[in-house]
């Protein structure tokens, strides 16, 4: 898990949106770099559901910014990518069509090998318990001979219980064995079908080809603030939900609830002030800060977003008198 | 970490109350997932419990070590890989061209078929199926002439998403491999970018619309592209200005109004005007109903009345892009019934403010009037006012985050307090009721 991936990471853009899919790179972006995307894919073994989401992961154009300036990520854009189906030499073809073969064979393995054990596991249930009825039966039985008997003789009643049971579960044991080896003999050679989740492979690694990377992302407004808050070590999510532009997190929203909802301003914005009671009220009343702040230049007086970015003031706002 | 130092001085427990909020929310702890994990266990079932957060971090390795367990059971819960069991294998094929157009009257072929059956296929299909199996299929894709079914781009990503459908790149992008292999056993399968890259914008198909449509389709909707799906589609009839159709009835607007005020004045009860004595002008009241029919002097919005407008008279995003129906509606797709949602949906990058009322009157107009019915709607009042006569739902996505809300006509005037039995006898009964409901 601690791997990191080729550097710098692509990043799909799709029909105006940016996209990973790479299980390899979420984590390393999210470890590393406190991106954490919103996941917005169907979870194959749990697909009935939308509280754990799976790949692919949605990023802000934020955080793609963020990403491309720090030199770590670079948009691809994906449709054009997979023109190189198109392209693809026929031996690359067979070899990942026998690479995804083996894979499948090796799944249909696991999954086997699971299946015996399962079954194993529930015969050896089954026997126990046929084994515990049938130990419940002789000591019912020893038990009453011993009454029969009167009372002395009742003690080595649990040892000549304890007798049968090991006697029965050792025959059990071989038959089971038996058993499960008679029936469980599965045909490796069936593979299971592959779904892949990324393109590469077959398609050749988009960052050999730096040519081909789109212009970094185009971000709104509020973007310094992002960034600022970001170089600060929080972890920033979309907050329109809870009535913000984003939430802040002080470490991974895993296992970190949010401290500020955040909005953003221009410096020399006119600011409806029942805006700022509202945004301290909602704030408070989910136990957060309301946190409003904004670059201090226009975007015409300096020449990039990053010289913005290292002006930005921040304000939190509470609402004391509740 | 930024509070790292302070908190080091402040001591490690930090005690976050955990308020109850919808699961779905917040940030999930993955955790749960391990034990339904492929390569771990699949044996119990059954939904996991919500870890407890902590505050803020700190610089313990217990915490650090909590995380990246988190992190972990994340990583696995992510890896884990699409498969399909060779017996129900369900294998499609991408058609970038889409389907062929549906050809001219061709008697004698196809014998022993249904020919007349789905004989209109989308052209936004660019997926089908040659041997269609599984319960998916009853309310997805079209079938063409041959019994091919075609998906459309939202049908196929999610099919593909979930893992129920293995879709094949066309042997004309990739190549066939080998003269005598056939096209079925040896092509390449798509991989999940591929499909993203290949249908997504595909037809209309945006993300944040995926995003809605599978989210709904996950908890068991079914769900059918509206008449405005397609951005540029008109309403038919062109002379029809932009602006309202003709009104059914003639509404409360300006002469509604002055109509009101004229039988007002007329009545032959009131004895007097307003200008000259109380509003309910002089002489004798035998009722409470009629004093208050006099004190009703603002007009009001009658939602019934308001025009009806053709869904495609609308425009995007602000339009009913797709019909959604119940998971226990048995639905035919050669006849669908009326929807029970209606959903736009609006990206919150490219739409930055609320809609305006004209845009959100427009919307509505275009839904059907969908009056309060029903024994619990006759008798709770509040309940009538929530439903309202006409409904919309929004799902609004910011960056794959969406919010359902649903929109609906209230009209407080159709409710004659002084008339009904069942108003509000005794002591105000609450009813903190809200104009916007979140679903």
């Amino acid at each position: 898990m601690e791997s990191t991936p080729t550097l710098p990471i692509p990043i799909s853009y799709v029909s105006g949106r940016y996209l990973l899919f790479s299980v390899d790179a979420v984590t390393y972006l999210r470890r590393e770099h406190n991106i954490c995307g919103v996941l917005i894919g169907t979870l194959p073994q749990i697909p009935q559901q939308n509280v754990f989401l799976g790949l692919p992961l949605e990023l802000m154009p934020e955080e793609a910014r963020v990403l491309v300036d720090k030199d770590v990520a670079c948009i691809v854009d994906e449709a054009k990518a997979h023109d190189g189906m198109r392209s693809l030499l026929e031996e690359d073809r067979r070899q990942y069509l026998r690479d995804l073969e083996s894979q499948g064979q090796l799944a249909m393995r696991i999954l086997a090998d699971r299946k015996d054990q399962q079954r194993e596991q529930s015969l050896k249930e089954i026997d126990e318990k046929k084994a515990k009825g049938l130990a419940a039966k002789a000591a019912k039985a020893a038990k009453a001979a011993a009454d029969a008997q009167v009372a002395p003789e009742s003690s080595p009643a649990p040892t000549e219980k304890e007798e049968p049971n090991s006697i029965f579960a050792g025959e059990d044991g071989t038959s089971s064995l038996s058993r499960t080896t008679g029936i469980s003999t599965p045909a490796p050679q069936q593979a299971l079908g592959i779904t892949p989740t990324t393109s590469y492979p077959p398609l050749p690694h988009p960052v050999s080809a730096s040519s081909q990377y789109l212009p970094k992302p185009e971000v709104p407004l509020s973007y310094p603030l992002f960034a600022h808050l970001h170089s600060r070590g929080y972890f920033l999510s979309p907050g329109l939900r809870f009535g913000c532009q984003y939430v802040a997190y002080p470490g991974d929203p895993l296992r970190f609830h949010s401290h500020f909802v955040v909005v953003s301003a221009e410096w020399d914005q006119e600011m409806d002030l029942m805006d700022i009671v509202n945004g301290g009220r909602l704030g408070t009343g989910v136990k957060k800060g309301f946190l409003l702040g904004g670059p201090q230049k226009r975007r015409d007086e300096v020449e990039s977003e990053a010289d913005r970015v290292d002006t930005v003031r921040t304000f939190s706002i509470e609402w004391a008198g509740m | 970490m930024a509070d790292a130092d302070e908190d080091a001085v402040r001591g490690t427990t930090v005690e976050a109350t955990q308020i109850e909020t919808d699961l779905s929310d917040e940030t999930q702890d993955f955790r749960l997932l391990n034990h339904l994990n492929f390569l771990t266990d699949t044996s119990s079932s059954g939904l996991p419990r919500r870890g407890e957060k902590d505050f803020e971090p700190n610089p313990t390795e217990f915490q650090a070590d909590v995380l990246s367990a988190s992190r972990q059971a994340m990583h696995n819960a992510l890896a884990h890989p699409r498969l399909h069991n060779p017996k129900n294998q369900v294998i499609a094929i991408y058609a970038p061209e889409g389907p062929p157009p549906p050809p001219a009257v061709t008697p004698g072929q196809d014998t022993g078929k249904p020919v007349a059956r789905g004989a209109s296929v989308s052209p936004d299909a660019c997926v089908y199926v040659p041997t269609p199996k599984g319960q998916h299929f009853k309310s997805m894709g079209q079938a063409d002439r041959k019994g091919v079914i075609w998906l459309l781009p939202e049908e196929a990503l999610y099919l593909l998403e979930r893992g129920s459908l293995d879709i094949r790149w066309p042997t004309s992008i990739t190549g066939g491999i080998g003269e005598e292999g056939c096209e079925e056993e040896l092509s390449i399968p798509m991989s999940l970018q591929a499909a993203y890259a290949c249908l997504i914008g595909r037809g209309g198909l945006t993300l944040e619309r995926f995003t809605v449509y599978s989210s709904l389709k996950r908890i068991g909707y079914a769900i059918s592209r509206a008449p405005g799906w397609n951005d540029s589609a008109k309403a038919e009839d062109e002379d029809r200005p932009d602006a309202y159709t003709q009104p059914l009835k003639r509404g409360a607007g300006l002469a509604g109004i002055l109509g009101s005020i004229f039988n007002w004045i007329n009545d032959p009860k009131s004895t007097s005007s307003t200008a000259a004595g109380p509003v309910i002008g002089y002489g004798i009241h035998r009722s409470y109903a009629d004093i208050y029919k006099k004190l009703a002097l603002i007009p009001w919005y009658d939602p019934t009345l308001a025009p009806q407008r053709d869904p495609l008279n609308t425009t995007a995003p602000y339009r009913v892009i797709l019909h959604v129906y119940k998971p226990n509606t048995s639905i035919k797709k050669s006849a669908l019934p009326p929807p029970d949602f209606r959903i736009a949906v609006i990206s919150t990058r490219e739409a930055t403010t609320i809609p305006t009322l004209p845009q959100l009157s427009a919307l509505l107009e275009s839904t059907p009037l969908d009056p309060p019915q029903g024994e619990k709607m006759e008798r709770n009042m509040y309940m009538r006012l929530r439903h309202g006569y006409r409904n919309v739902i929004l799902a609004v996505v910011d960056q794959g985050v969406t919010s359902f809300l649903r929109i609906a006509d209230v009209a407080f005037g159709k409710e004659r307090l002084y008339e009904g039995v069942n108003g509000p006898t005794g002591p105000k009964k609450g009813g903190n009721f809200k104009k916007k409901k979140k679903r």
